[in-house]
């Protein structure tokens, strides 16, 4: 392999821009991450010193606190969600052949094209109309707020399942019919595990993206009940600080713990 | 195809068909419907039929400037996001050893899912008058004072560039990894110049994965909030924090469906062009 990249004329250039991609991605996360150590209060180069004091602040603080415990709560209940609807969904798409299959697959994978401002803005306002009809208030409460999330991560799941459907051989569940088992044990028994990588990466694929989710949820948060990563950027609109990077870094290393684990089911390159 | 009973597909589709439409499709359905209403500042929103509201958009200076602006910086930050994103994603294919490789995909693919939030929190940390950059400017001695990087255009251009190059890099990665090196290395044996190689070899079997990529860059810049919000400072507008003010501030919903709309037709547009081009310049894809 090295034959190509030594071939090709400015190696040096070409390393260095290859570099400099993954320098600019990088390097915002690795500076939050940094900076969360850091003991003086405002942020300067080099540090004082050093201080774990921003993270115990942080929590402190009831934005982050109940932020970190929301985006928790909303991420665990859009994962379900997504898996108690998306699992059958895919059953369905892989398994049958029926009229219309195309167009309900599109409609599942919608909610990857719509730009999520878009989506919170229609969303709320059908939200409003919704309570004005009915007096059910869906805005700014938890319910919401899961619906949403389960829309957002049903993609993820539908998808990452359908494919790991398709690559089942068939013969397995055949022989287990054969057998004497029923339809129902040969999904419980047989298809289903066989499927499981897929559906525990579904699973936590689904937590990601509800968790860092910001566009779609900042219409349908309320007043002292945000999301993390609302409770992140409201701050940032005031001041930088360790402590907000402090809460930064809890996020970067919760989302980094599930996606090494994600990657350990099915392979995250083949993901997207 | 329907082997063995089990339930009918209808049964297992029926839920999230359900839940897709309440959560999604009837809302922007109803959006739609808004965006041709009128609004009056003491009854809010009174029915009507007209075009009044997009009418209004695409009169006003200001908003057609804001969108113009939005539509820019969305293509630049592509263009520079292709530019850096072709040789990481070769280097990426290419590579052999197996761990350096899982690991720089996890690189790449982490960041990508970090969400925005956390993304700019970095960047301020970075380029902020006492930030990282402007340090080590002033250590360097290339300058006394620091220097405004922060709340400028050039800031929210290295921000979004950085956030959608990880999706341009998978995009590429994954058609190259298609390409077998046996082309490359023809052309090279062959005595072509590694420059001319890539342009004659290696780009013509690239671009379905060029456009891919750039379209989903495209779209993700083109609907940034958190970046021209925060980074950009209050004086440069986007589209999207445009929309999220319209609706939250002004509570003009009529106004505010119809800026969404423009903002998904482009994007609609956009998907539909280029996935024409591509079929019809590559077959199909």
């Amino acid at each position: 392999m090295a034959v190509s990249i030594r071939a090709l004329p400015g190696r040096t250039a070409f390393l260095a821009s290859v570099g400099f991609a993954y320098l600019i991605i990088l390097a915002p996360l690795i500076a939050v991450f940094w900076v969360s150590f850091f003991r003086n209060k405002i942020i300067a180069f080099p540090p004082q010193g050093y201080t774990l004091a921003w993270f115990a602040n942080a929590w402190s603080l009831d934005d982050f606190r109940n932020g970190f415990v929301l985006s928790l709560e909303v991420g665990i209940i859009a994962t379900l969600g997504s898996l108690l609807i998306g699992v059958p969904a895919a059953l369905a798409l892989a398994r049958h052949d029926f009229r219309g299959r195309e167009a309900i697959s599109a409609a599942l994978m919608s909610p990857l094209i719509v730009p999520g401002i878009v989506a919170g803005t229609a969303v709320y306002m059908f939200y409003i109309e919704i309570e004005t009809w009915t007096d059910v208030q869906l805005a700014a409460t938890l319910p919401g707020l899961c619906l949403a999330h389960v829309v957002l991560a049903l993609p993820w799941t539908v998808r990452l399942v359908t494919a790991s459907l398709i690559g089942v051989n068939r013969l397995v569940e055949e022989a287990a019919m054969t057998l004497g088992a029923g339809p129902v044990k040969t999904l419980w028994r047989v298809t289903l595990p066989m499927i499981r990588p897929a559906i525990v990466a579904g699973g936590l694929f689904s937590f990601v993206v509800s968790f860092v989710d910001l566009e779609k949820s900042l219409f349908l948060v309320g007043p002292g009940r945000m999301t993390l990563p609302i409770a992140i950027i409201n701050y940032l609109e005031w001041s930088i600080d360790p402590t907000i990077a402090a809460v930064a870094t809890i996020q970067i290393l919760i989302i980094s713990a599930a996606l090494l684990l994600t990657d350990r089911f099915v392979r995250l390159s083949r993901v997207f | 195809m329907r082997r063995g009973a089990g339930p009918p597909p209808s049964l297992l589709l029926s839920p999230a068909a359900l839940v897709i439409t309440l959560g999604l499709l009837l809302p922007m359905a109803m959006m739609f419907r808004f965006s041709l209403n009128r609004y009056s500042a003491n009854e809010l929103m009174t029915q009507a039929l007209t075009l009044a509201n997009y009418a209004r958009f695409f009169s006003d200076p200001f908003y057609l400037g804001v969108l113009g602006k939005t539509i820019a910086v969305a293509m630049i930050s592509t263009f520079v996001a292709l530019v850096l994103g072709v040789p990481a994603a070769y280097f990426l294919a290419r590579l052999s050893a197996p761990r350096l490789k899982s690991a720089l995909i996890l690189l790449t693919v982490i960041p990508l899912l970090m969400g925005n939030s956390v993304r700019t929190a970095g960047w301020m940390v970075l380029l902020g008058d006492r930030g990282l950059c402007n340090a080590i400017l002033i250590f360097l001695g290339l300058t006394a004072e620091p220097v405004r990087i922060l709340y400028t255009g050039k800031a929210v251009l290295i921000a979004l560039v950085a956030a959608i190059l990880p999706y341009m890099i998978i995009s590429l990665q994954s058609v190259l990894e298609g390409i077998e090196r046996v082309y490359e290395e023809a052309a090279l044996t062959l005595g072509a110049h590694p420059a001319t190689m890539f342009r004659r070899v290696l780009l013509p079997m690239l671009m379905p994965g060029i456009f891919s990529g750039s379209l989903l860059c495209f779209i993700l810049a083109m609907n940034a909030y958190a970046t021209p919000l925060l980074i950009g400072g209050p004086t440069f507008q986007m589209m999207a924090p445009l929309v999220y003010q319209q609706l939250t501030k002004v509570f003009d919903w009529p106004f505010a469906s119809s800026m969404a709309f423009v903002l998904m037709a482009v994007t609609i547009i956009s998907v539909v062009l280029s996935s024409v081009f591509v079929q019809r310049r590559y077959g199909r894809v």
